[in-house]
């Protein structure tokens, strides 16, 4: 049964990203900007564009082009950068470790805020404790990030000066990227915490295992959380994709070297084919970080992959 | 179930082997707000890829104050009209592998931009050379298809080896040139190092695009200097910390109002010149602008070799464009209505909603519309608009008139996006093209921005200064009016007895 999830689910995953393959394709064509005026300059003479049309294969009837595209990514050739002229391949590869680090340190952050802060809410439901958790819950989800990483660089990196404004270099380089853009994530997951212990603290097997005499926190950390964390792990999984996806803002206001800046630099520059690389990229990471949420669960709940109602 | 300390372990054990890079050294750092986005000169469009490859590459002719063609790694005689001889100052500049640089060098480099194959957007200006023939390793002939007077600008393109164009070596990657830098390491799309040869002086060029966030990194000491892509309010900010010296120099890139000359109201001089007399230019500079810019009368500025010296300033005048205004028919009953488009860059609609609210003072009523770069460019190309506001950048040869003005340059074949038609205005192109010197051209450019006073088909905004914002222990660096980076060859750090 497990191996018919997983062939029906990977199915799916391929056939989403092939959407977002022929979305992306199509959607820039019909954006304003002619890539080979981007190469040859306003100026060029058209003899000399229509020779790069030809040679970029851009006169050909647009069905033609895509297919052209699509052989090329079954051979993982993304093409080249209209401007830079290197392979985006290897942009991309040169940009997504950036990515990943500032992602992971992110949801790190977030995790570490999340669950005290969650536990502390349910354990010490409708007490001050309870409603300054979930105060700082709504505040972090409030803030946008664009405003929050000037603000937290002004105070972090020009009045205290513990850590470098921007850019890439060494761990101190992490921090403020990481909080920035790990605050709206450690904001929603409290929430999603407390609900949740808060159901399975009413459950029997809490009320067996306090009857057996354990200490409070081996009931709430062992029994209570554990069982409570399912939900979070989907949300979590779903948000790493977005982590991974939406730090378009926090790179820029960062100048963090990861794909989202690269989107907004190629957007800059109507460097079409770096956008429709990237965008595959990011949509695919979201992709396939859904589709190792689904099997995760799946994995760990049986009931999820029999189709069973819990 | 689910191991969470694992889990934290393995995330950290990433964070840590991807996260240590290279601790800041004690290199000259420069703040960008955009990467080069080519270190070839054989591809190099954008401003910041040009001012990075003057300091790495070398080329044959450059531009002075009053951007004359000058020798730059050669000079050069006239033959005939049509045939120009290069001498290469030998040894001056041998490229950063070791090999000496050649007449072959140039040769190869301007042969592979000739080549339509290769998809160079330098090729359309220097599509007049016929053919290049090498005399010896320190000369060599370029044979044009017709007399140009102009042609000696047009070789500002950096010499690149013979050798490495032949192997299609990357010089985008790894860039090899004769300039006063030589490159070192770009560990990613943010970061450049070069090497300052003189005195191996490491330089690291690290792109910021927020201009808040490069203002607070040059504040926190994180880099020692940047030129120019700064709104205002943060220049005058930064003017006040003590720490920081502003430096400030006239510059020529042109900004202008465009307007459509196939729309029934923008066609009318009347119409446009009233335009003219309704915008307080000097207000404008002084509160908007905070002073960093200077009025323009013409796409030239004045000290340029072809600059009009002698045209009348345009005066910020309401009584008179109100009066101009019921010349052309228009009455407050029945006010002039203008859409106008400009891009959703934050600054340029600030200045377009002061600029809306000036023409309503005087009674033309003006829909403001902002669009995305693409959007907005596209539609001024394709002559959809009535009024639009742009400018040209780093202008340096005048035939940018013939290009701008001329009949025949509507796009796709120029950039005349008004439709601009004046049998007058192409009569005095004609016969600048038609030149065989730079007096005689200089003379009918000057009687073409005359012609082009007068007729409005651009209203000249202004010319935008030049700022460089360094640290106060940086000295040395000489700002150019092209924007360039040229001064890095000479700056250096006071000693700290002299601050």
């Amino acid at each position: 049964m497990f191996v018919r999830f997983l062939i029906t689910r990977v199915l799916t995953a391929f056939a989403v990203v092939l959407g977002v393959v022929c979305l992306v394709f199509f959607l820039l064509h019909l954006v304003p900007g002619d890539p080979v005026e981007v190469m040859l300059g306003e100026s060029a003479h058209p003899a000399d564009k229509e020779a790069l049309q030809r040679a970029l294969g851009l006169d050909q009837p647009l069905h033609v082009q895509f297919g052209q595209y699509l052989a090329g990514l079954c051979q993982f050739d993304l093409g080249t950068s209209l401007y830079s002229k290197r392979p985006i391949r290897e942009l991309l590869l040169e940009r997504l470790p950036a990515t990943v680090e500032l992602g992971v340190a992110a949801l790190l952050f977030a995790l570490l805020l999340a669950v005290p802060l969650g536990i502390l809410a349910a354990v010490k439901k409708e007490t001050a404790w309870d409603f300054g958790a979930m105060g700082i819950a709504l505040f972090g989800v409030s803030i946008p990030n664009f405003w929050m990483g000037p603000m937290l660089i002004l105070v972090g990196a020009l009045w205290l000066g513990w850590f470098p404004v921007s850019g890439r270099g060494g761990v101190s380089s992490l921090v403020l990227p990481a909080l920035t853009l790990g605050t709206a994530l450690a904001s929603i997951l409290p929430r999603m915490i407390r609900s949740t212990l808060l159901e399975v603290l009413n459950e029997d097997f809490m009320r067996t295992a306090r009857g057996k005499g354990l200490p409070d926190r081996t009931v709430i950390v062992r029994h209570g959380l554990r069982n409570a964390l399912l939900p979070v792990i989907t949300l979590v999984g779903l948000q790493l994709g977005a982590l991974l996806s939406g730090a378009v803002i926090t790179e820029t206001v960062f100048s963090w070297p990861g794909i989202g800046s690269l989107v907004v630099e190629a957007i800059h520059r109507r460097d079409y084919p770096v956008v429709q690389a990237a965008v595959l990229c990011i949509s695919t990471s979201y992709v396939v970080l859904n589709l190792f949420t689904d099997l995760a669960y799946a994995w760990v709940d049986p009931r999820v992959r029999f189709g069973a109602r819990p | 179930m689910i191991d969470l300390k694992r889990l934290c372990a393995l995330a950290l054990l990433i964070l840590l082997g991807s996260a240590c890079t290279d601790p800041a050294s004690d290199a000259f750092r420069f703040g960008l707000a955009s990467a080069p986005t080519n270190l070839d000169p054989r591809f190099a469009t954008d401003a910041t890829s040009a001012r990075i490859n003057r300091l790495l590459y070398d080329r044959l002719v450059d531009f002075n104050d009053a951007f004359e063609p000058v020798p730059s790694l050669a000079d050069w005689e006239q033959r005939s009209p049509t045939h120009y001889r290069f001498h290469l100052k030998m040894n001056d500049h041998p490229f950063h592998d070791g090999t000496v640089l050649t007449a072959y060098d140039v040769k190869a480099t301007y042969d592979f931009i000739l080549n339509a194959d290769n998809a160079s957007p330098h090729r359309a200006p220097l599509a007049v050379i016929d053919r290049i023939t090498v005399q010896n390793e320190t000369s060599l002939d370029f044979f044009l298809h017709r007399p140009e007077p102009l042609f000696p600008g047009y070789l500002v393109i950096g010499i690149v080896p013979a050798r490495l164009i032949a192997t299609h070596y990357p010089l985008y990657e790894h860039p090899i040139g004769s300039g006063p830098f030589s490159f070192l390491a770009r560990p990613d799309e943010t970061r450049l190092h070069l090497l300052r040869i003189r005195d191996q002086r490491r330089f690291e060029f690290m792109t910021v695009p927020d201009p808040t966030v490069r203002t607070l990194k040059l504040m926190a000491g994180e880099i020692d200097m940047l030129q120019n892509d700064l709104p205002p309010e943060l220049i005058g900010y930064l003017e006040n910390d003590e720490t920081l010296k502003v430096q400030r120099t006239p510059g020529t890139n042109f900004s202008y109002l465009g307007f459509s000359f196939e729309d029934a109201v923008t066609r009318q001089a009347l119409v446009r010149r009233a335009i003219a007399h309704a915008i307080d230019r000097r207000e404008i500079i002084w509160y908007v602008l905070d002073g960093a810019a200077r009025p323009a009368q013409s796409l030239l500025p004045p000290e340029h070799w072809a600059g009009a010296r002698d045209l009348n300033p345009i005066t910020y005048d309401p009584e008179k464009a109100r009066a101009l205004l019921h010349q052309a028919g228009y009455s407050l009953d029945r006010p002039p209505r203008i859409v106008y488009k400009t891009s959703s860059d934050p600054f340029r609609i600030r200045l377009a909603t002061i600029l809306q609210h000036q023409l309503q003072q005087v009674g033309i009523v003006v829909d403001l519309r902002s669009y995305d770069w693409g959007t907005f460019y596209g539609d001024i190309k394709a002559g959809r608009f009535q009024m639009y506001s742009l400018a040209w950048v780093g202008i340096q040869t005048p035939d940018i008139f013939d290009y701008v003005f001329h009949s025949e340059s509507v796009p796709p074949r120029g950039a005349n996006r008004g439709r601009f038609r004046s049998t007058r205005a192409d009569a005095f192109i004609d016969r600048a093209r038609a030149a065989p010197d730079l007096e005689t051209k200089q003379r009918w450019y000057v009687q073409l921005q005359h012609h082009l006073a007068g007729t409005l088909p651009y209203v000249p905004l202004w010319y935008e200064d030049h700022i460089f914002i360094a640290r106060r222990e940086v000295e040395g660096f000489t700002m150019a009016r092209d924007g360039n980076y040229d001064g890095l060859t000479q700056v250096r750090r006071s000693s700290p007895g002299a601050l």
